[in-house]
């Protein structure tokens, strides 16, 4: 590993851990009361239901069968929650790459030192990469254990397939903070542009099930390859995985090639 | 013999505010040059234009040889900014080593010399440095790796005294073994001691080269001297060099160009009690000698309302 890479790891090493613990609490206090809910099923859907009603519903993934192992997963793990709180984890760390030492000045001294600009996006890009890759595995071995023992009835692989579709979502966003820092230097502007692209994506993809009119517009979501394919149910949707891979291969280049061409800190 | 920093018609816009127009620069090996200007000059944008932190409008500028997008040529310089930006929770002597293993580089017994010279604390956190310790590890890094080239942006700016002289030592060192020194500043005072030669640049464009010995020959200079009683003031006038004499009892006061031969003279018949020389600055060298080059330029007037 280069010294770039370690050193950004090495920044990022308290981040990383505060979004693990806070994102491993969230899931081990909802997936714990799972028994409960598995014992009462009309009651919490019931509940459910009467507390997200109409739009709200379909913005909650439909909460169909929330109540059975797989929806209970979907709804707590990989419907909202656990990508909204991945996803603000990796934009945090897709601006500090670039936006966030632009402005605060220390990326000037990197620069001086013998990195390429290349080197420097591949290097912060690989250890976002291999930061969000530690929280996602933490995260699903924390969930295949919840999962394995309150008998959840969802197989290893389902939740390995749902698990990686969420890291590559994640993956897709932190790179995109990535980029628009190497496109703009500007934290706020990152930050900005990557919640809405967050917000608006998840929104348009669930409510565009039933609202014709923006339907269309599911396909410029993020949120669609990963939702579309109910990996939780279904396995692993490979093409829509590939997707977003490919998006994230684009955002990188972009990245590289903006920040190989622009002055930095002026 | 190849220059180290070499450029030609160098010009960088800020859109359209110009940052530095037509720079034509040639550092030799074992020079040290200081680069003189107010704040806003243009030192600054020439520096970070030779490290490829921003790229040139026009022109073209060469370091050791090589394009500054070469990133090679980065491993031979040792740069300073004028404000180091730290931040984090990181240990001070864990980020000299980062710096150290990507320029393939120094042992960590060489940080630790430098260390020791300048009486650095390597265990402080980054984000917790205080200005003074702050200031050592940005000469640390600089000089670490024993670059072929150093440039220091304003490295003297807010120093204490010892270890500004313990930094000249170091400049001194570096000419000696026929390395290289670029090194802005805004005083001609904080230089002159250590540099070959001074280009002073000014709204953007260099406007002269000077040896130093020659400028400091030039510089104009303010005296006030004090007597044990009043002096007439028909003993100084008319004196070679000596303008602007105003004469109050037992005080004089006056501006020197250049040799303070005729006024020492002229004041060695009376007592003196005490003299003030301050040393002369760079904005009144502009005013005595570049000025006359400015004409219809309309900064000019901005740098005679600030005088």
């Amino acid at each position: 590993m280069s010294a770039l890479v370690r050193k950004t790891l090495g920044d990022y090493r308290r981040a990383l851990i505060g979004w693990t613990v806070g994102v491993c609490a969230f899931f081990l206090l909802y997936l714990s009361i799972y028994d409960s809910i598995a014992a009462n099923p009309d009651f919490y859907e019931k509940a459910a239901l009467a507390k997200y009603p109409g739009a709200l519903k379909d913005l909650m993934g439909g909460l169909a069968d929330m109540t059975s192992g797989a929806g209970y997963l979907q709804v707590i793990a990989y419907q909202l929650f656990g990508p909204m709180m991945l996803i603000m984890c990796a934009a945090v760390l897709g601006n500090r790459a670039v936006a966030g030492p632009e402005e605060s000045g220390t990326l000037e001294l990197v620069l001086t030192l013998p990195i390429s600009r290349r080197r420097l996006i591949l290097g912060r890009f690989t250890a976002l990469a291999l930061g969000l890759l530690g929280v996602a595995l933490v995260s699903f071995l924390l969930i295949a254990v919840m999962a394995a023992v309150h008998d959840m009835g969802v197989p290893i692989g389902r939740i390995a397939a749902a698990h990686a579709g969420l890291y590559l979502l994640v993956l897709f966003f932190g790179t995109l903070a990535l980029a628009l820092g190497a496109v703009a230097g500007s934290r706020a502007l990152t930050l900005a542009v990557t919640a809405a692209y967050a917000v608006g994506g998840y929104v348009v993809e669930t409510l565009g099930k039933s609202v014709d009119a923006i339907s269309w517009l599911r396909w410029i979501s993020p949120f669609h390859y990963f939702l579309d394919g109910r990996p939780v149910y279904q396995g692993w949707p490979a093409g829509d995985y590939l997707v977003l891979l490919a998006a994230t291969a684009v955002l990188l280049a972009v990245a590289v090639l903006a920040f190989d061409r622009r002055d930095v800190g002026v | 013999m190849t220059a180290v920093v070499l450029t030609e018609g160098l010009t960088k816009f800020y859109g359209k505010r110009r940052g530095l127009q037509d720079l034509d620069l040639e550092i030799q090996p074992g020079e040290v040059f200081g680069y003189l200007g107010p704040n806003g000059a243009g030192k600054t944008t020439t520096i970070r234009l030779l490290l490829d932190v921003i790229r040139p409008t026009s022109g073209r500028a060469v370091v050791l040889g090589l394009d500054p997008r070469d990133s090679r040529a980065r491993a031979r310089i040792g740069y300073l900014p004028g404000e180091l930006a730290v931040e984090g929770r990181e240990k001070a002597g864990a980020y000299l080593e980062f710096m150290a293993a990507v320029r393939g580089g120094p042992p960590r017994r060489r940080i630790e010399e430098l260390a020791e010279r300048l009486e650095a604390d390597l265990s402080a956190r980054m984000g917790e440095l205080s200005k003074g310790n702050k200031q050592k590890i940005g000469l640390i890094q600089a000089f670490m790796h024993e670059p072929e080239l150093l440039i220091l942006d304003e490295p003297t700016s807010g120093l204490d005294p010892l270890v500004q002289q313990e930094f000249l030592a170091m400049v001194r060192e570096v000419r000696r073994e026929g390395r290289s020194v670029l090194m802005s500043s805004h005083v001609l005072a904080e230089v002159e001691h250590v540099s070959d030669r001074v280009g002073i640049v000014r709204s953007g464009r260099l406007v002269a080269v000077e040896d130093v010995a020659a400028l400091r020959e030039r510089a104009v200079r303010k005296v006030e001297l004090h007597f044990d009683a009043p002096v007439p003031r028909e003993a100084f006038e008319n004196l070679p060099g000596v303008r602007d004499l105003i004469v109050e009892g037992a005080n004089l006061r006056c501006t020197i160009d250049g040799r303070p031969d005729a006024l020492i003279k002229a004041a060695a018949r009376f007592t003196v009690v005490h003299m003030v020389s301050a040393e002369p600055d760079l904005e009144e060298i502009f005013l005595t000698y570049y000025s006359e080059e400015e004409h219809g330029d309309e900064e000019a007037g901005h740098v005679r309302a600030r005088a």
